[in-house]
């Protein structure tokens, strides 16, 4: 009994000790990685971390930022407020962090920001709440949204249908922030146009069967669904809603529309589905770098995991803003985000063409590899919609939505 | 470092409160419960949403604690009919009942959006360090008059009645005592303890939502309980700590060996070592680590 | 769409039942409420995909799955709840949320969290008197049906079955008539186990497979084996097509998400009004 006690006072000591080692290092410009690695978000976490990390390093080797390096302190969320608390603590206390890049979740952001507020220093999200854009939350307009909000994707969902020349559409919401955002979006937009909203449902994830869910909208005739769900789920409806053998078009997320539910249904099942995804600017040399830098890391295409470019953006425009600043002052560094993210200026596509841009005194507009990366007053992405028809199994892109 | 230390400390004070509800229902009394989330959640919310309305602080927390043990009202006559098994099967249900109420009733919760912006306790200190410290004072200061009456339970006539309860409640109903109105009592105080608890949680994470509170924060609690030391308040702290050391410490496990283990496998190792815990200590080391077994 | 959504409760309900079938024999006659039956289920599962995308019969996944239930059910017994068999039953119960914890983790190591799928050829529904009925239901249906047909085969023809059925009566009177209790308990995780694995393989075939899936709908077994009578098997299946029908058809008037909260509140009602169940214990066994 003594034993396992001392042990485990012995153990609690020595995890107190480690962060003493690291203090003693050289200058440096800290930052957090506070990504999911573990919970709902694994699947995006691990890429997103080793994105940071891949970035910074591109940054160090052009020289670093105003003569630092930068040191890149990585954590898990959990993908759970609680954890993810204690984790944004030890990086803005232990490590002493001057920003928090890659919370993903907007429960973990929104218990996240306070904190980041207080210390002030940046918070760099991808998470969809709207409640993040203002304050209480963004009250010092120091949280910037590398992800382009529900409501925005509803927007753009509503678009989609009008081009299409849906009539009646109905809509289908997982039971989360994410899902239900997605379709009052599309509700708002589409009541906006002077139409009539069809039947809504929401639904509860983990169920055996969504078919009471599918028959209850199905029977009111919808030429068009629009989904706010996520991949298993879609899986699930898609299947049962073959099944019925009832003709109805789809307007679904690319996070649940992609090549796993192609591979999970077959292209019978999936054939005229329409998928919208923010368009990650594949065209751009900023994603050719960071695709090569994933493919290194992950051993899967770039393409596989749009967060991760969220996160190769953050680190990058962190970077040039402290380049274009001259300062490690965060209010300093706050006001030059806008400047060297939007428009005008000269396209730069890394870090090392915009610090040389930046030497040369020319005004620069970072062009991210996760969007063209511009950013409104309340500090969100403001992308295109990429409208992908997936035929034969293929994502053929057809047109781009602007909203 | 202090405000990391600070904020363990307050995480693990809160497990703590939930510990010693537990210790209390299950510990001394016997009574299976499965569903402690649930009284956390609904201390959690009750304290959050009326405090946000503007009652004071102090007010709100004794809404909390006062909502929950109602809540364990009804709880408390379905357990004077049900043996053991079926007490926990009803529950773990009831935990999960009180999460889909808190996704459907939007109105009232905000459903899975979530309530952010809940105001901090002691928030005239600012979020800093001194309205932390402040926050663990004031949680360590329950935790201490929790245990101090659990204490004075345990050696008083009520404490006595209720071990007979857990160990032979037939020979008690032959003298002449009736366990229901002890047992409605004990859960309802367990609850108001879990109410507290979940009420310091709003305030201190100041942000809520529906998936903070699934079945899995009731085994947390139950792995405390378990790795201490079934009804002793004592056990019920250093397992807590034991927890919170688990759960902390994983995060130094990957500073040491970032590679040695990937994201996702972490996620099923935590859960496996919970597994594992609760699997040895039944069958190893059923006192705990500072229980006393030969009571039993 | 009533009809439709009672094709869809039955379907359901044979998978709550198969898990109920798994729970209440554990239940009647080893005399705890199985935690880790949700999880076994989720083995099976996997087993049965590997098997699946090996073969890609629906035979052999079957086969498999309950191989690798059973095994994962006995290896439970054996190595956890056989040693804990004189403690109270809190203290089965919690090891038993240990056994599927543990379960579910070493899952979640060897498979990952990703979700994945049966590939089985999906078809447009057969017209049957006015309703629309997707083939695979009907696959489905008669897989359940085959698999109770050999549980119950198991239970009442064989001596084995008999015993299991004499334990889960009366224990005492079983050992004076010279049952041997380690053989039926032996026989009877066996076969739950074999329960839960086909209950896990409808499931995986129906939506998709990922280590969580089991214990999501554990509640719902749990309230089928209540509702049916502890002990009861023919009850619990009953019992399951029951919560699982009325899951499904009451749904256009208690909303979505209190659907899952049904279960509850059935078994509450139960255990109140009716503590026995609808259909009380086994009897004339002897």
């Amino acid at each position: 009994m003594t034993i396992t006690r001392r042990l485990a006072l012995g153990a609690a000591a020595g995890t107190l000790a480690l962060p003493n080692v690291v203090r003693a290092q050289a200058e440096t410009f800290r930052i957090g990685a506070l990504n999911p690695i573990t919970g709902a978000g694994s699947p995006y976490g691990t890429g997103m971390q080793r994105m940071i990390q891949a970035a910074v390093e591109a940054i160090n080797s052009a020289g670093g930022v105003n003569g630092r390096r930068i040191e890149v302190f990585a954590e898990d969320t959990q993908t759970s407020p609680q954890a993810a608390v204690l984790a944004a603590k030890k990086l803005i206390e232990v490590n002493r962090v001057r920003a928090i890049l890659g919370t993903w979740s907007s429960g973990v952001s929104l218990a996240v920001i306070p904190l980041t507020n207080e210390a002030d220093i940046l918070l760099m999200h991808t998470s969809g709440a709207p409640a993040l854009s203002t304050p209480p939350a963004n009250a010092k307009n120091f949280g910037y949204r590398y992800q382009a909000t529900n409501d925005r994707f509803g927007r753009a969902f509503a678009e989609i249908a009008v081009r299409e020349g849906f009539r009646r559409p109905a809509t289908m919401a997982f039971n989360n922030a994410s899902g239900i955002g997605n379709t009052d979006g599309f509700r708002r937009a589409w009541a906006a146009k002077g139409n009539q909203n069809g039947e809504h449902v929401v639904y509860e994830p983990n169920q055996p069967s969504y078919r009471a869910e599918l028959l209850r909208v199905l029977s009111t005739r919808p030429d068009v669904i629009v989904m706010g769900s996520f991949l298993p789920d879609t899986t699930i409806i898609l299947r049962e809603w073959f099944q019925t053998g009832t003709p109805v078009k789809w307007i679904i997320p690319a996070w649940a529309a992609n090549p796993q539910l192609v591979q999970a249904l077959g292209p019978a099942v999936t054939n005229g589905i329409i998928a919208v995804d923010s368009v990650s600017n594949e065209g751009a040399e900023a994603f050719t770098a960071y695709d090569a830098a994933y493919r290194r890391a992950m051993n899967q295409p770039g393409a596989s995991n749009v967060y991760a470019a969220m996160t190769w953006d953050m680190a990058n425009t962190l970077a040039l803003a402290i380049e274009q600043s001259k300062s490690f002052e965060t209010g300093v560094i706050n006001a030059a985000i806008r400047q060297v993210a939007n428009p005008p200026g000269e396209a730069v596509s890394s870090f090392a063409a915009g610090k040389a841009a930046i030497a040369a005194g020319r005004k620069i507009n970072y062009e991210g590899a996760s969007s063209v990366l511009d950013f409104d007053e309340f500090g969100d992405v403001t992308p295109d919609f990429g409208v992908f028809f997936i035929e034969n199994g293929q994502f053929n892109r057809r047109y781009v939505v602007k909203i | 470092m202090e405000a990391y230390l600070v904020a363990i400390a307050i995480i693990g004070a809160i497990y703590v409160l939930l510990t010693l509800g537990l210790t209390l229902q299950y510990g001394l009394t016997g009574l299976v419960n499965f569903g402690h989330v649930g009284f956390f959640a609904i201390g959690a919310y009750a304290s959050a949403i009326v405090s946000m309305q503007g009652v004071p602080l102090v007010a709100s927390f004794a809404f909390a604690a006062l909502l929950a043990a109602l809540a364990a009202w009804p709880i408390g006559l379905v357990a004077l009919r049900l043996r053991d098994d079926y007490f926990a099967v009803v529950t773990l249900g009831f935990g999960e009942t009180v999460r889909l109420a808190i996704t459907s009733e939007k109105w009232l919760t905000n459903g899975v959006q979530g309530i952010p912006g809940i105001p901090r306790t002691f928030a005239g200190l600012g979020v800093g360090l001194p309205g932390a410290l402040a926050t663990l004072a004031a949680i360590t200061l329950v935790c201490v008059a929790a245990a101090l009456a659990l204490r004075r339970i345990t050696r008083s006539p009520f404490g006595r009645v209720i071990e007979a309860i857990r160990d032979n409640e037939e020979a008690l109903k032959a003298l002449g005592k009736d366990p229901a109105r002890f047992k409605i009592q004990v859960l309802a105080l367990g609850a108001a303890l879990a109410g507290i608890a979940g009420a310091f949680y709003a305030h201190y994470i100041t942000y809520l939502s529906p998936d903070q509170f699934i079945p899995l924060v009731t085994f947390y609690v139950w792995m405390a309980m378990i790795m201490g030391g079934v009804g002793r308040v004592s056990g019920a702290v250093v397992g807590a700590l034991l927890l919170m050391l688990f759960l902390e410490g994983t995060r130094f496990l990957r500073d040491i060996a970032p590679d040695a283990i990937s994201g996702v496998a972490m996620a099923s190792l935590r859960l496996g070592a919970v597994g594992l815990a609760l699997i040895l200590f039944t069958l190893f080391r059923p006192q705990g680590l500072v229980g006393d077994y030969t009571r039993r | 769409m009533f009809g439709a959504l009672l094709v869809a409760g039955i379907v359901h309900g044979l998978i709550i039942g198969l898990a109920a079938l798994a729970v209440t024999l554990v239940f009647g006659i080893a005399r705890f409420p199985n935690a880790a039956a949700g999880d076994t289920m989720t083995a099976g599962a996997y087993a049965g995909l590997l098997a699946h995308q090996a073969s890609g019969s629906l035979a052999l996944a079957g086969g498999a799955a309950v191989a690798a239930s059973g095994a994962v059910s006995l290896l439970g017994y054996l190595l956890v709840f056989r040693p804990l068999a004189r403690r109270p039953v809190a203290s089965l119960l919690v090891a038993a949320i240990g056994v599927a914890f543990v379960i579910r983790a070493v899952l979640g190591l060897i498979f990952g969290h990703q979700q994945q799928v049966f590939q089985v050829p999906l078809a447009w529904p057969i017209e049957f008197m006015g309703l629309r009925i997707p083939p695979m239901d009907i696959t489905l249906a008669t897989v359940a049906a085959c698999a109770l047909a050999a549980a119950f085969g198991v239970l009442h023809l064989t001596s084995i079955g008999r015993q299991m059925r004499a334990v889960a009566d009366d224990p005492d009177l079983a050992r004076v008539s010279g049952i041997r209790p380690l053989r039926v308990m032996i026989a009877l995780w066996l076969l739950a186990g074999a329960a839960a694995g086909i209950a896990g393989l409808m499931l995986g075939v129906k939506t998709v497979v990922s280590p969580e899936m089991g214990w999501e709908g554990l509640l719902t077994a749990f309230a089928a084996a209540i509702l049916g009578g502890i002990g009861s098997p023919a009850g619990a299946v009953l019992a399951g097509l029951l919560l699982g029908i009325a899951q499904e058809v009451s749904t256009p008037y208690v909303g979505f998400t209190y659907k899952i909260a049904l279960a509850f509140v059935v078994m509450l009602a139960v255990l109140l009004v009716r503590p026995r169940g609808l259909f009380g214990r086994m009897e004339g066994v002897r």
